[in-house]
């Protein structure tokens, strides 16, 4: 049974919080969806079913080759940095003092 | 606004020009910003183009997500409220070479996650047929405008309908082409497997105009299909006597709405209504059963696709590299900020289910099992179409819902009649909508869903229908100059 604070938990590993009742929210969506996912457990042989990951089976993918082109330039990837220095996006320390 | 197609004329006969119809358009724009707030951006300076096809010199308008150099492109979120694109989207690519000029980034609901056009980081998006009721979404800004005559036609994006139900909503025409039929690069991407672009429009004959522009082979998107040696607008007046179309009777069968409102029953009968129509024009149509229990498992087995895929998606907003950036003394700290500043309660909900049924302990039985059911789906829709060419269905079980509306529409029957179109996403299916007529006064819709990769057949079997309904081109009279 899930709870707010594996919700919490969950959040927090995506690296973002939100108030309480945004949890009891999230939570009763999470038994409406357990509730017809469970249906979907039912379903005769549904184990024996491959996972669709791709609207239509390919036959042949192509992979282009692996040749560097149009690639930005420094200035441009650091158009929307709202904190550079020496041509690189600035971030505070990251190994603590 | 006229059709692109009357638009040409006009400008090929020198009745009016690009300039002039661009001033229009802005001019429109700017005019019902405030009352139905259709655009994030209105781009107050022609592009200048040099071109000769079909769209030269006609004025469009690109949802917000779509990456576009130096415009403001925000997807109607927080977290990119001041992000300036670096590098165009292949569709706005095309579309500048085509000579097509843009008029604005359309408001959508935020990251394109949601139908209520209600979550844009800019505010509610309103429906031109009446204020009071929502436009749909999520490309909620791309069928306003187009639904107020703003522009002939309109880009989104197409994860569950986002294309196909605002344009039900607003009395247009939404396509969204096989998947992989045009490049998603630029596109931000929400969940890569359902991810279509597609196109908003007054009939069904500039869908496929607009669709020849931009369909094609892009190195820049492997998922992208290689190009077919037809125009479909060549293709949409092709004889489709014999034609087989089929409905799905748990869908449809009016016995089994007993509760539902006045409305919804209306919707259901003017569908019938439709269906004799398309067999008076030649089609053969049949109804068919389809597994209740599959039916049933659409909604939450797109909702947890979805927001996996989204969780993944999206872990790139971080304020670090792009974005505002959030407070605190470390990096983390900096992030979780940002974060928890720059998403909605909606959007982190669904990154919490999509984290949520990655877990390792769900993910057999919740994320994988999803995708199996999609697999039953997919597989039921192709063996189908081995004996008919298209699907046919009504595109809502309601019309436009107003924006205080606390009707429970969460019945198990309402789910599949208002979630049925999702279908074309599973399977990457061609799926359009088009105007079948009116219910207290708002635009009802229906959808045509063809076999995969067969875009053409499926512009041509929505053509014929159009023609015999007579709904073509439909603008709320007090908005068409």
């Amino acid at each position: 049974m899930v709870t707010k604070e594996n919700l919490k938990d969950y959040a927090s590993k995506l690296m973002f919080d939100m108030d309480d009742e945004g949890y009891s929210r999230t939570l009763k969506e999470f038994e409406t969806v357990e509730r017809h996912m469970e249906l979907i457990g039912k379903i005769d042989n549904i184990k024996n079913i491959e996972p669709m990951t791709f609207p239509y089976v390919i036959y042949h993918a192509h992979l282009r080759d692996d040749i560097a082109k149009d690639c930005l330039t420094n200035e441009e990837v650091l158009a929307n940095a709202k904190d550079t220095k020496a041509n690189q996006v600035k971030v505070p320390k990251v190994v603590a003092e | 606004m006229k059709t692109i197609m009357d638009l040409r004329e006009d400008l090929d006969t020198g009745k009016v020009t690009s300039n002039e119809l661009f001033s229009i358009s802005n001019k429109k724009a700017h005019e019902y910003q405030d009352e139905f707030n259709s655009f994030v951006t209105i781009v107050d300076k022609k592009e200048e183009q040099e071109s000769n096809t079909l769209l030269s010199g006609i004025p469009y308008a690109l949802k917000d997500n779509f990456s576009t150099t130096g415009i403001l492109t925000t997807a109607s979120s927080n977290i990119l409220k001041d992000y300036v694109p670096v590098y165009d989207a292949t569709v706005y690519k095309k579309l500048k070479d085509a000579g097509a000029i843009l008029v604005g980034k359309t408001v959508l609901d935020e990251l394109a996650m949601g139908g209520t056009g209600t979550t844009g980081h800019t505010g509610i998006v309103r429906n031109p047929w009446d204020k009071n009721r929502q436009i749909g979404g999520s490309s909620s800004g791309s069928a306003s405008a187009v639904a107020l005559g703003i522009v002939p036609f309109a880009i989104g994006s197409d994860t569950g309908d986002s294309v196909r139900k605002p344009a039900c909503f607003g009395g247009i025409v939404g396509f969204k082409p096989t998947y992989g039929r045009i490049s998603r690069y630029g596109l931000f991407a929400f969940a890569s497997s359902l991810d279509h672009v597609g196109c908003l429009t007054r009939c069904v004959k500039d869908a496929a105009i607009v669709t020849d522009i931009l369909k094609g082979k892009d190195e820049r998107d492997m998922t992208s299909l290689p190009d077919e040696d037809i125009k479909y607008s060549d293709v949409i007046d092709n004889d489709i006597k014999g034609k087989k179309l089929f409905y799905i009777k748990e869908i449809t069968d009016l016995n089994l709405y007993k509760d539902a409102g006045e409305e919804t029953l209306e919707i259901l009968n003017k569908f019938k209504e439709v269906i004799e129509k398309c067999k008076k024009l030649g089609f053969i149509v049949e109804e068919i059963s389809f597994d209740e229990q599959l039916l049933k498992a659409i909604y939450p087995t797109y909702i947890t696709i979805s927001s996996a895929e989204a969780t993944s998606n999206n872990s790139n907003l971080t304020g670090i590299p792009f974005g505002p950036r959030g407070n605190g003394n470390n990096i983390n700290e900096i992030m979780f900020d940002a974060r928890t500043k720059g998403f909605s309660e909606l959007i982190k909900r669904r990154f919490i289910l999509g984290s949520y049924v990655l877990q390792k302990e769900n993910q057999e039985r919740l994320f994988k099992n999803a995708q199996r059911l999609r697999h039953l789906i997919v597989d039921k829709m192709n063996e189908l179409f081995k004996t008919y060419d298209a699907m046919i269905l009504p595109a809502s079980g309601g019309i436009a819902p107003k924006f205080d509306s606390e009707i429970d529409r969460m019945s198990d029957r309402y789910l599949m009649l208002e979630n049925h179109m999702v279908i074309g996403n599973f399977g990457g299916f061609p799926s359009i909508t088009i105007p079948s007529g009116f219910v207290s006064n708002m635009p009802i819709g229906i959808n045509i869903t063809g076999r995969v990769f067969e875009d053409g057949l499926t512009l041509n079997i929505a053509n014929k229908i159009e023609e015999a309904l007579g709904y073509k081109g439909l603008i709320k009279e007090e908005y068409d100059v």
